[in-house]
């Protein structure tokens, strides 16, 4: 079921493009939230060249390869391709202006999206958005007490993105015809 | 009939599924809620033993401001030029996997730079307690072997204990007379410091130094151009990012 609703979907370029571009996008925000302050410095300066307002984050989506752990890198990944699969295939099932999307499908891929981002960072020593959030709470000590160090939202993150996903293809092999 | 139609196409078509689809949702999140309350009650009960890094991090200071970075000066730690054009000041953590892995890429740019005298790397504590409680120790070892010899056996130190640590707080404490060892230190007179706290407040003044400029975990970093301007860096980028920034900030006049 999930393997046909995913082939109809993506066997539209227009889909598959869409699912490509908002993976590359979710990726390049993981990479990049560490450093959005130089990369804003560096876009933002009249003294930078093209050249270098480009290459400089280019360069930094190599962080994933340095600046994450195997662990994290994968789930950053995933997240990343997940997201735009769970996205392409809600916009086709909208476009065909089937209004019965369950909230449970919609809201499962934002928690899903919420939870990975709360993910990102952890991979490094002292999370970005974990510890910040928690800190607000006095409460940052709790990354040093989780098994994975914070990497749990970033796998709960899959998870919820992998039932998005199922959810909506679920619907999309829904065929809308009248019940007996 | 036509509305009947309607009615009848947006029928689901179990109910059993949409049992399941309706739980899915608040059961992850209870799960997440689960672990997160989970764990603030037991970082609670062991808070006394911790330093904690929340307390450090008021949040005015989370998005810091780099100009509050503390002036380089011959109190720091310098590896190269010291009136290098371009310095970068590095806060790290000896029991930070991302630090040990930064370390290399930062002698692979004074490799490249440092001989020429363009760059220079200033060393600066970051120690995070909560998450490495060996590093500051291993941290205030650094300091004494560069109380002991100066920058050299300071940075022979360094390079040696981020080589043989294996990272997370899994260095043997035994392991850092070896290293003073190693490095050609008097071992004697390397112990009487590391216990003497002699560092204790100059470590502190670093992290807090280091948060105050917008650090919230390791490696941070500060780029210091020709020019004055300071780059922020976070994380263990790959050297190709930082050849980047350094050319940049070289250019800065």
């Amino acid at each position: 079921m999930l393997f046909q609703a995913l082939q109809k979907v993506f066997q539209k370029p227009t889909y598959a493009f869409l699912a490509f571009i908002l993976s590359a996008m979710m990726f390049a925000f993981a990479a990049w939230l560490p450093n959005i302050r130089l990369i804003v410095s560096v876009v933002s300066s009249s003294d930078t060249s093209l050249s270098q307002k480009l290459g400089i984050p280019l360069s930094l989506l190599g962080s994933i390869t340095t600046n994450f752990t195997s662990l994290s890198a994968s789930y950053t990944i995933a997240i990343a391709v997940l997201f735009g699969v769970s996205v392409a295939m809600m916009v086709y099932f909208l476009r065909r202006k089937i209004y019965e999307v369950k909230q449970d499908g919609i809201a499962t891929g934002f928690f899903g999206v919420a939870s990975g981002v709360l993910g990102i960072g952890c991979a490094a020593c002292g999370s970005l958005l974990l510890t910040n959030g928690l800190a607000l709470i006095g409460a940052s000590g709790v990354l040093a007490y989780l098994p994975l160090a914070g990497g749990e939202f970033g796998i709960l993150g899959v998870i919820l993105l992998s039932v998005s996903i199922y959810l909506t293809a679920k619907k999309i092999q829904n065929p809308a015809v009248c019940k007996i | 009939m036509e509305h009947h139609t309607e009615h009848e196409t947006k029928t689901p078509t179990t109910p059993a599924p949409a049992l399941t689809n309706a739980l899915t949702m608040p059961i992850a999140v209870v799960i997440a809620g689960v672990l997160i309350a989970g764990a603030v009650i037991y970082s609670g009960k062991t808070s006394s033993s911790n330093t904690a890094v929340a307390p450090q991090q008021p949040v005015a200071q989370q998005t810091g401001d780099l100009e509050q970075m503390k002036p380089i000066s011959k109190d720091d730690h310098i590896r190269g030029n010291p009136d290098a054009p371009v310095k970068i000041v590095e806060y790290s953590d000896p029991e930070c996997p991302f630090c040990k892995r930064f370390h290399d890429t930062m002698k692979q740019v004074m490799d490249e730079y440092g001989k020429t005298g363009k760059v220079a790397w200033v060393y600066r504590n970051f120690p995070l307690d909560q998450l490495h409680p060996k590093a500051r120790n291993e941290a205030t070892a650094i300091e004494c072997a560069g109380d002991q010899g100066g920058n050299d056996k300071f940075f022979a130190y360094a390079d040696r204990l981020y080589e043989v640590t294996p990272s997370n707080n899994g260095l043997d404490p035994a392991e850092l007379p070896k290293i003073a060892q190693y490095v050609g230190l008097d071992v004697g007179k390397f112990n009487t410091c590391l216990t003497s706290g002699k560092f204790t407040k100059h470590i502190e003044e670093d992290v807090q130094n280091a948060t105050a400029t917008g650090g919230n975990g390791t490696p941070w970093s500060i780029v210091v151009a020709a020019n004055g301007k300071k780059y922020p860096l976070s994380g263990a980028q790959p050297y190709a990012s930082v050849k980047q920034l350094i050319d940049l900030a070289l250019q800065g006049k």
